[in-house]
């Protein structure tokens, strides 16, 4: 049972008309006299803010339906039609897409209130408003498409609005450098999602090529076609979501301004991957060997990036590695199958991962655009309300109970054990742990202690309202979103589970109350230790470290960037050399400038005749005349 | 009888071309073309009488009204091109070489 | 018989006076020559029994073009020294007959095809009357469109001729 309400179209069409204006008037006035900071704040927070209030509107109708009827759609126009193939332009909105929307909107809006006081003064305001509201507009289409192609819009949207706001400061190259890089990774996964969505169609799609229709024709997939699909849609989502092995453009996207990392990380973008496995949980239920592999793949990511978090000393790149890590886990989530646990990592991570970041750029403009931690310190004092919203975000990320990321961490954890990977579970407890460790030792560098650099230290000064009340309001969903999902042994009823159970396939696991405490207790006892190295390491005052060995081989990131430079991208820069050298001039000049010399040449040759003098053309005429009478009366002979 | 007339008229109109473009003074090739105007006129009648129909004499009514309109003009632009040149070749004007 | 040698005496005449056109070297000597070919065309028009063309042919060709255009030359004032040097004259002429000769020949071809006979004339052929009711009825519009011409014409010369300010 569908339900059909005409302002779903809305929710995405406000920002996007948002960045339309946005953008039209940027270019009228970037020649002239610029429009006023405070109205394209304005102007840009209203779409967004517009978007979660109508999204709080469809949850709240979702939730007044039965549960098995909560579908709305809306169909705005048919897209095209082509053979048998026929794409509406069509929004769904269930339990899955309703949450996604909500968190979304909510931390995108946010995120937007804070950008008027974090871009006060750039030159391109206007500009970097308009790509926010795209983002968040192509972000919504992703998430309320009724269908992969929708899906894929939103998804080629956010990918280009990556690329744009990561080069927004274009003026440095190496910013230009990373934009190139993560839309240039993006592409290979978008590869994926289009191959998978090709052999989707090939497979199932004749009957309807919504989730609707799919979902209900996905037994008829075979299971050959079933894993192609799979991991093909995977690969796009390790591009989208930065897994292994697509996952180096992630921390380079740090070059972008920090409310546009806080965007990607948390409410846009990365979050899509996990999102489209989520949605595809109806393919991923029939072929247990996908899952499996997503599930790996996930852990491993989340243990690599850990491993790199742990050394870096630039505050966002820590912050980039620690998304690529949680990530991970939400992979591995959905990959055992866990998918509401995966989704409510997803929602949690939005609420302390946005925070952390929002934080962080707090701190970087309180020290003019210093990033390196090993140059801050003892900031506890000058930056009271960042210091405690930003404890709040760490705790959350180090998974403390009772904070948010505490309860949907131990669930994916608590999923892959119950579900008989004892392996992963291992690997996400010590993850866990390292997880812990490196966010608190950002804390503790940043913080505590002394400060290294006196100077920036008597300048840091607490940032304006307009960007810590969000901070605030985010530390406080950081606390309380956790909750949404207590499981039965803290005496919850996994509210958040049951709400998403209409839009997914999966079975809960049941473990028992003996897995469940143990999974628990693991987590917490990694928790504390990870805590207590970063305490014992740097809650005194330590100048930075000089990396030796197996250290010096993680700071430097297991050399992969390195790696993939000279694997990928040098014999395809010489590739491309080659072929401009020896093929460009010969095939594919040549041609062309010829025909434009044989036009030369007929024009010269034809010149001649043109002499200018009126006799002449009279001349032409007469011979002309002429030879004409001269056919004329022979054909009348 | 006729075929006369109209030998004539086809001899007149030659010798108009021949002069058009032999000849390089302005007002010689503007009189040539009147020559040949006046050629076509010779044969317009002479079909009139074949015929014994006043048609060929109204339209020859019309080209001499068109070759007096033509005549003003030509002379005006004539006038032009002597202020301008101060010269009556039509050689000199050759701005359409390619 | 008086009529054919008069056509013949009047056709010579015409086309002395077209050669004298094209071959006088001042446009003075040439428009006075191209004065007797138009005289004559008059003279043929009239064996013609055209009396209205006849008339007119006197008083608006031979009368007020021409001597609109001698006016001209006259006011230009041209010497002997002012005229182009038509050096390739000779050899433009040769060319011009061998090209012209086909168009010749195919219009004689034609006009030989047509009928040998001399219709009796109708009562009142090309008299002015005839020939102003025929012009003012069938012809009207032409005519009127024709006024028009002259009119732009007229306008179009004094533009010309009459532009101050040049040079």
């Amino acid at each position: 049972m569908v339900h059909n309400v005409s302002y779903l179209g809305f929710i995405p069409l406000l920002p996007l008309a948002g960045a339309l204006i946005l953008g039209l008037m940027y270019l009228a006035t970037c020649q002239g006299k610029q429009i006023s900071e405070r109205l394209y704040g304005i102007l840009g927070c209203i779409g967004p803010v517009l978007s979660f209030f109508m999204a709080l509107r469809v949850f709240f109708s979702l939730r007044g339906l039965p549960e098995q009827e909560r579908f709305l759609s809306h169909v705005a126009y048919t897209w095209f039609s082509t053979g048998e193939l026929d794409i509406p332009m069509g929004f769904l909105a269930d339990p899955l897409s309703a949450i996604m929307l909500l968190f979304v909107t909510f931390v995108g809006s946010l995120i937007h209130i804070y950008s008027i006081g974090y871009m006060k003064g750039d030159a391109r305001y206007g500009k970097f408003f308009a790509y926010l509201n795209l983002f968040l507009g192509s972000m919504l289409i992703l998430v309320l498409g009724d269908g992969p192609v929708v899906m894929f819009v939103g998804w080629e949207g956010v990918g280009l609005c990556s690329y744009l706001l990561i080069g927004f400061w274009s003026d440095d190259r190496s910013n230009v450098m990373a934009g190139n890089k993560a839309f240039i990774v993006n592409r290979i996964g978008d590869l994926g999602f289009v191959l998978g969505m090709g052999f989707l169609f090939w497979g199932i799609g004749a009957d309807g090529f919504d989730y609707l229709s799919l979902k209900a024709n996905a037994q008829n997939l075979t299971a050959p076609v079933g894993l192609v699909v799979c991991l093909l849609l995977f690969v796009g989502a390790t591009g989208k979501s930065a897994q292994i092995p697509l996952y180096v453009w992630l921390p380079d996207a740090m070059a972008g301004p920090t409310p546009v990392s806080a965007l990607i990380h948390a409410a846009t973008m990365v979050t899509a991957g996990v999102y489209m496995v989520a949605r595809f949980s109806f393919l991923y239920a029939h072929v247990p060997a996908a899952g499996e592999i997503v599930a790996w793949i996930g852990m491993l990511t989340a243990l690599l990036a850990a491993i790199f978090g742990m050394y870096q000393d630039d505050i966002k790149k820590i912050l980039a590695y620690s998304t690529v890590s949680q990530l991970g886990y939400m992979f591995a989530g959905v990959g055992v199958a866990a998918y509401s646990a995966g989704i409510f990592h997803v929602f949690t991570h939005a609420f302390f991962k946005a925070l952390l970041f929002l934080a962080a750029g707090s701190v970087i403009i309180a020290l003019h655009h210093e990033q390196n931690i090993w140059k801050m310190g003892g900031l506890r004092s000058k930056l009271p309300t960042t210091y405690k919203t930003m404890l709040i975000g760490g705790l959350a990320l180090a998974g403390c109970p009772p904070f948010a990321g505490f309860f949907s961490k131990d669930e994916i954890l608590y999923s892959a054990l119950a579900s008989g990977h004892v392996l992963i579970w291992m690997i996400g407890v010590v993850v866990a742990g390292m997880t812990a460790y490196y966010t608190f030792r950002m804390i503790f560098v940043v913080f505590h202690g002394t400060p290294r650099d006196q100077e920036a230290f008597d300048h840091a000064h607490e940032s304006p309202k307009v960007m810590t009340v969000p901070l605030v309001i985010l530390a406080i969903g950081s606390v309380f979103a956790g909750f949404y999902n207590l499981p039965a042994i803290f005496g919850g009823h996994q509210k958040f589970s049951h709400w998403l159970a209409p839009s997914l396939v999966e079975h809960h696991p049941h473990g028992g109350v003996g897995l469940e405490i143990l999974a628990v207790a693991a987590s917490v006892v990694a928790f504390v230790i990870g805590v207590s190295i970063a305490y014992r390491k740097f809650s005194v005052p330590v100048a930075e470290p000089v990396y030796k060995g197996f250290n010096k081989f993680g700071y430097h990131k297991f050399y992969v960037d390195e790696l993939y430079h000279t694997v990928i991208v040098r014999p395809y820069q010489f590739i491309g050399k080659a072929i401009s050298r020896a093929i460009e001039p010969f095939v594919i000049d040549a041609p062309v400038q010829a025909s434009g010399w044989l036009y030369r040449m007929f024009g010269l040759a034809f010149k001649v005749f043109q002499a200018g003098y009126v006799k002449v053309y009279a001349i032409y005429m007469v011979i002309g005349l002429s030879v004409l009478s001269l056919l004329v009366s022979q054909s009348l002979n | 009888m006729i075929n006369n007339y109209l030998a004539l008229s086809i001899v007149l109109f030659c010798l108009g071309i021949l002069g058009v473009v032999s000849r390089r003074n302005v007002f010689v090739v503007f009189m040539a073309i009147e020559l040949m105007l006046n050629a076509a006129n010779l044969g317009f009648v002479a079909v009139s009488r074949l015929h014994v129909n006043m048609d060929g004499h109204v339209l020859a009514l019309m080209v001499m009204a068109v070759a007096a309109a033509e005549a003003a003009l030509a002379l005006a632009v004539i006038i032009l091109l002597h202020k301008h040149k101060g010269n009556l070749d039509t050689n000199i004007f050759s701005l359409l070489k390619g | 018989m008086l009529a054919t040698y008069l056509f013949f005496g009047l056709a010579l005449l015409a086309v002395l006076g077209a050669l004298g056109l094209i071959l006088f070297k001042h446009p003075m000597n040439g428009a006075m020559s191209f004065v007797v070919t138009l005289i004559s065309l008059a003279g043929l028009y009239a064996l013609l029994s055209a009396k209205l063309i006849f008339a007119i042919q006197l008083i608006v060709y031979a009368g007020a073009i021409m001597s609109l255009i001698l006016f001209i030359i006259m006011f230009l004032n041209i010497q002997e020294r002012d005229l182009p040097i038509d050096s390739n004259r000779w050899f433009y002429l040769a060319g011009g007959i061998i090209v012209v000769a086909p168009i010749a020949g195919l219009m004689i071809k034609i006009a030989k095809s047509l009928p040998e006979e001399h219709p009796e004339l109708i009562d009142g052929f090309g008299d002015v009357k005839t020939v102003g009711h025929l012009l003012f009825t069938e012809w009207l519009l032409p005519f009127e469109i024709v006024s028009i011409l002259l009119l732009v014409a007229l306008v179009g010369a004094v533009v010309l001729a009459g532009k101050r300010g040049v040079n």
